[in-house]
């Protein structure tokens, strides 16, 4: 009894000392911490797997080295498969002898690039020098300082860049990024399991209702999918859907976005229940495995869904369009420099050979990769043609995500919206102004 | 002997714990301190209420489950018999699957194609596939199961070196007063054993209320909880002040229950010694 | 000794003959069942991951999965076996998780041994202190902890990544220890230092084989922590990837091949190590170090 009370007072103790010490710790640490545990977020199409290429020894320490103005070593972060990361690593032998630079590629999630360079810069060990990152996950790499301003770069962007990248490499009219690759999601669909049920991919919203009802009447469960997993996948979702119905997603309650909800609150019921969990990879096991017979994913899904899982039976086209016509968001990678990165000229060079014409050819023929620019042309192997040609169709219809320095509180606020309104059936009009009156209180202390 | 140990966590996590505990004081636009107004922005959102009593569920199922599970294994691999080191072995393997991976196999059974779900059409016990993971009890009950398969071999081998290291003469002596097996377990073997039950329930709760892997890969977020709300506003939402106010009430709800449980357990065992 | 006292199901209770041979038949009966039913239980999950990684898609990629596997094929892992990729990640976690366990008891096992010589007050009260940092969930503190790991320089070193895993890693093996230790009763310290062995004697030849079984599982739980981390990892090691961080990539970026294949691969190395500790979580081999 005595000793227990003791143990409390122990407790307490060290309670009430946290708080006091608390009070004076409570500045620094801006920023989100650590690393995913799970799969995660991730709205990046970008794939995983590479680290230094080229006879990589065991532990040596990645970048630095190299002095100025080429010579050295350039560490260039990217998030790729193991095929990607061996493609590219081909792809790069031809700049390290022409360039004599070496290319150390360093794998790191999109979700995890900003913590790992912020860790990085409050150390003051910046070993980094270029970042291809996911456009989607821009803004606090800007917010916080940790990429540089690259205005002064901006002639060594190629005259021919697709218009639509423009306005992702800039914040504020300032350029940060250089282009690298865009993308676009398409709509994979199971060709045999709809025609037996007498559909067609659906082209408008109509008959996407039209769809889930027939496949539901038939099978007794939702077999549409969208990507429902809360964070980035569900916020490009609803972002789609808002655009299709010419709403304004940073105004979140114009009439548009109202009509968007409510359609998405009828379509909610004919969907697979795993929608919740489908983002960038769940969406293909779910569609591989025939838990859903339509879904929309990255186009990296081609060679998992088609190549490794077997499914020569999926096809894919560049999905449907709403009431206002058809809207994909623009997702991809763009390239940026760390501060204090230690071989900035070395990382420059890197990166005019990766926009280059042939580069970007190359990139399309040995990856399927897109090309950012509208000279390059490339070869995909027979079998991706009829894929590639709905990115291509995509592509023509895509809308840059705003860079506005509050977009975390609309992806919040769009989340939100989606669980009471979609999920839980509450008034979508009542229910938008509310979420719509929280983004403005954000943009007003964000001061924009 | 005990400065390095006591030097090394203090100063690597101590600090910063406490200014995240700070940050969840300070208002966000702001930055006045302290401030409440991150602690009243996260109980008004519906999904803090939803993780706050799935983080209690998961973590009384899941706890109780894996100790009452953990104690038979332990006391079945006390005794000696015939293939005791491969019943050992096997028992003991998931310990070593990564959390990630385990979520992933515990799939397959619980997904809408799972074989949870096969068993029951191939019995014609249903004709339309369940989805198990869904938000409410069976959500919970799912993931409790999954994350009950990765950690019991921890709480058994904690239990079981808490067994091996009680003197054998105790059981001789209580074999000589002629206590039947079932006295003797309740009254030489429980008793004995409560440092390492203790020591196993604080070090699994801790865990369990920290839940994160598991509950992510099975749920994304559908089945919200406390880590997975932390982790949502830190990375998709770049709101570390409501993160950290939502990581210091798991904080409090997990020194509650260690309170609680010396309160209502530990001091009964003290004034019985 | 304590395991033949604890191993005579029926032995305490000697009833009329056919009777306690009833009892005995029935709970020896019970007992395989209960065993069978753990047993499968436990190994269900692997099997499956087993299964994917060696069936071909068809035989995965359908709404009704079959039970058994009907084309079998070594694709998925002749196309991951790759010395190559596989070494260096490989080489890594052994090396970082053996040193993390071996570290982490050396550091914990003395101070373990003080803390649960104290008073039951200050014993609770330390031990709680410790694990109170370990009740804020991981992602709070990971990023401060890396900064300071940056700062002194050791990241993309196998033995930044061992200090690094220390951190969630020491308070438990503190606690299981103190656990263990509490669990020596005084009198068999006192014995043996009167035998004449010194304190450092005592110490080595009697306490510490005593506490065997503990520091094992302590031993093991710091492995398993360190070689299923991924957090530390993502943050400190970018030069080359751990076996989990590789998982973690084939998972997110892969196939469900990939995945399956990679964890049964991972699941190896954990079975021989556990093989390796449990002789000595064995009380057998210890109670002759006892009456000895």
């Amino acid at each position: 009894m005595r000793l227990t009370r003791r143990q409390f007072g122990a407790l307490a103790l060290a309670g009430s000392t946290t708080l006091l010490l608390a009070a004076c710790g409570q500045s620094s640490t801006g920023g989100p911490a650590s690393a995913g545990g799970g799969q995660t977020t991730g709205g990046g199409q970008t794939t995983g797997g590479g680290q230094t290429t080229g006879g990589g020894q065991a532990s040596g320490k990645p970048g630095t080295a190299g002095g100025n103005g080429g010579g050295g070593s350039v560490s260039f972060v990217t998030a790729l498969a193991e095929d990607e990361r061996t493609a590219l690593g081909e792809i790069l032998k031809g700049f390290e002898s022409s360039a004599g630079v070496q290319v150390k590629m360093i794998q790191m999630e999109s979700q995890d690039v900003v913590n790992q360079l912020k860790a990085k810069k409050t150390a003051g060990k910046v070993d980094v020098d270029l970042v291809a990152q996911d456009n989607l996950r821009l803004g606090p790499l800007v917010r916080d300082s940790i990429v540089e301003d690259l205005s002064g770069e901006s002639a060594r962007v190629p005259e021919t860049t697709i218009d639509a990248l423009v306005p992702v490499t800039q914040f504020d009219n300032k350029r940060f990024f250089l282009p690298y690759r865009p993308n676009v999601q398409i709509a994979f669909y199971n060709e045999a399991k709809l025609s037996a049920a007498g559909l067609q991919p659906p082209k408008t919203w109509d008959e996407l209702l039209k769809a889930g009802q027939t496949l539901k009447e038939k099978e007794g469960i939702g077999k549409l999918a969208i990507q429902g997993a809360a964070g980035d996948p569900l916020s490009v979702t609803v972002f789609e859907f808002i655009k299709q119905a010419g709403g304004d997603p940073l105004a979140l309650n114009d009439a548009g976005t109202v009509k968007a909800f409510e359609f998405m609150a009828q379509l909610e019921p004919l969907l697979t229940p795993e929608y919740r969990t489908a983002k960038f990879d769940t969406m293909n096991t779910i569609i591989s495995n025939d838990t859903a017979y339509l879904g929309s994913n990255w186009p990296f899904g081609i060679n998992v869904i088609v190549d490794k899982n077997g499914r020569k039976d999926i096809k894919a086209y560049q999905g449907w369009a709403g009431p206002n016509g058809e809207s994909h968001v623009l997702g991809g990678e763009v390239l940026g420099i760390p501060a204090g990165a230690p071989n900035r000229a070395g990382a420059l060079q890197l990166a005019e050979f990766l926009m280059s014409k042939d580069t970007q050819a190359a990139l399309l023929t040995k990856l399927g990769w897109p090309p950012m620019r509208t000279d390059a042309f490339g070869n995909v192997p027979e079998w991706q043609k009829p894929y590639f040609q709905a990115v291509q169709e995509a592509l023509k219809h895509v809308d840059a995500r705003p860079n506005v320095p509050y977009w975390e509180d609309v992806s919040r606020a769009m989340n939100d919206a989606f669980r009471d309104i979609v999920q839980q059936k509450q008034p979508a009009k009542e229910t938008l102004d509310r979420y719509a009156s929280a983004i403005q209180k954000a943009k007003q202390a964000a001061g924009a | 002997m005990l400065l390095p140990l006591t030097l090394y966590i203090l100063l690597l996590t101590f600090v910063p714990v406490l200014q995240a505990i700070g940050m969840s004081f300070t208002d966000r636009y702001s930055g006045a301190f302290p401030s409440l107004s991150n602690y009243q922005y996260i109980v008004g959102r519906p999904d803090f209420t939803a993780a706050f009593l799935n983080t209690l569920g998961i973590t009384a199922l899941s706890v109780s489950m894996e100790m009452v599970a953990g104690l038979i294994l332990a006391l079945m691999l006390a005794r000696t018999f015939a293939g005791r080191g491969f019943f050992r072995t096997v028992i003991l393997t998931p310990m070593g699957v990564p959390t990630l991976v385990a979520g992933a196999a515990m799939l397959y059974f619980f997904r809408t194609n799972g074989y949870v779900n096969e068993a029951l059409l191939r019995l014609g016990l249903i004709d339309v596939p369940i989805y198990w993971t869904e938000s409410g009890l069976r959500g919970v009950f799912a993931i409790a199961l999954a994350d009950m398969w990765k950690v019991t071999p921890i709480v058994t081998l904690l239990l079981l070196s808490g067994l091996e290291s009680i003197p054998g003469d105790v059981y001789e002596a209580a074999d000589v007063d002629g206590a039947n097996r079932w006295q003797s377990f309740w009254s030489v073997t429980l008793p004995l054993l409560m440092p390492a039950i203790t020591m196993a329930l604080i070090v699994r709760a801790i865990d369990a209320f920290r839940i994160f892997d598991v509950v992510m890969v099975m749920a994304s977020r559908s089945i919200p909880v406390m880590s997975t709300f932390v982790y949502s506003n830190y990375f998709d939402f770049q709101d570390p002040y409501s993160a950290s106010a939502a990581a210091t009430i798991l904080l409090l709800m997990i020194v509650a229950f260690i309170a609680a449980y010396f309160l209502l357990v530990e001091r009964r065992r003290g004034e019985l010694a | 000794m304590s395991t033949q006292a604890i191993s005579h199901p029926a032995a305490a209770a000697p009833r009329s003959g056919t009777n306690a041979a009833a009892t005995r038949l029935v709970l020896r009966i019970g007992f395989v069942l209960l065993a069978a039913v753990f047993v499968v239980a436990t190994l269900l999950p692997l099997l499956v991951l087993l299964k994917v990684s060696i069936s071909a898609p068809q035989d995965i990629m359908t709404a009704r999965p079959p039970f058994l596997i009907y084309n079998a094929t070594l694709e998925h892992w002749r196309a991951l076996l790759n010395p190559a990729t596989l070494y260096g990640p490989a080489r890594h976690s052994l090396l970082v998780a053996t040193g993390t366990a071996v570290l982490g008891v050396l550091i914990a096992a003395p101070a373990a041994y003080v803390i649960s010589r104290m008073p039951r007050t200050w014993r609770y009260g330390l031990i709680l202190g410790l694990l109170f940092t370990q009740m804020f969930p991981d992602v709070g503190i990971a990023m401060p902890v890396a900064i300071t790991f940056l700062r002194l320089g050791l990241n993309d070193t196998d033995l930044g990544l061992m200090l690094a895993h220390l951190v969630p890693t020491l308070p438990f093996v503190a606690w299981i220890l103190v656990g263990t230790f509490e669990m020596i009763p005084r009198e068999v310290e006192e014995a043996a230092f009167v035998d004449g062995n010194g304190k450092i004697g005592t110490l080595a030849r009697v306490v510490m084989p005593l506490a065997a079984p503990g520091i094992a599982v302590a031993a093991l739980f710091a492995w398993l922590k360190s070689w299923n981390d991924l957090v530390y990892a993502i943050y400190l090691f970018l030069g080359e990837r751990t076996l989990p961080l590789m998982t973690f990539y084939y998972s997110n970026r892969g196939s469900v091949f990939d995945t399956a294949t990679f964890a049964v691969l991972l699941t190896i190395p954990v079975m021989v190590v556990t093989l390796a500790l449990q002789r000595y979580i064995e009380a057998g081999t210890l109670s002759g170090a006892i009456k000895g």
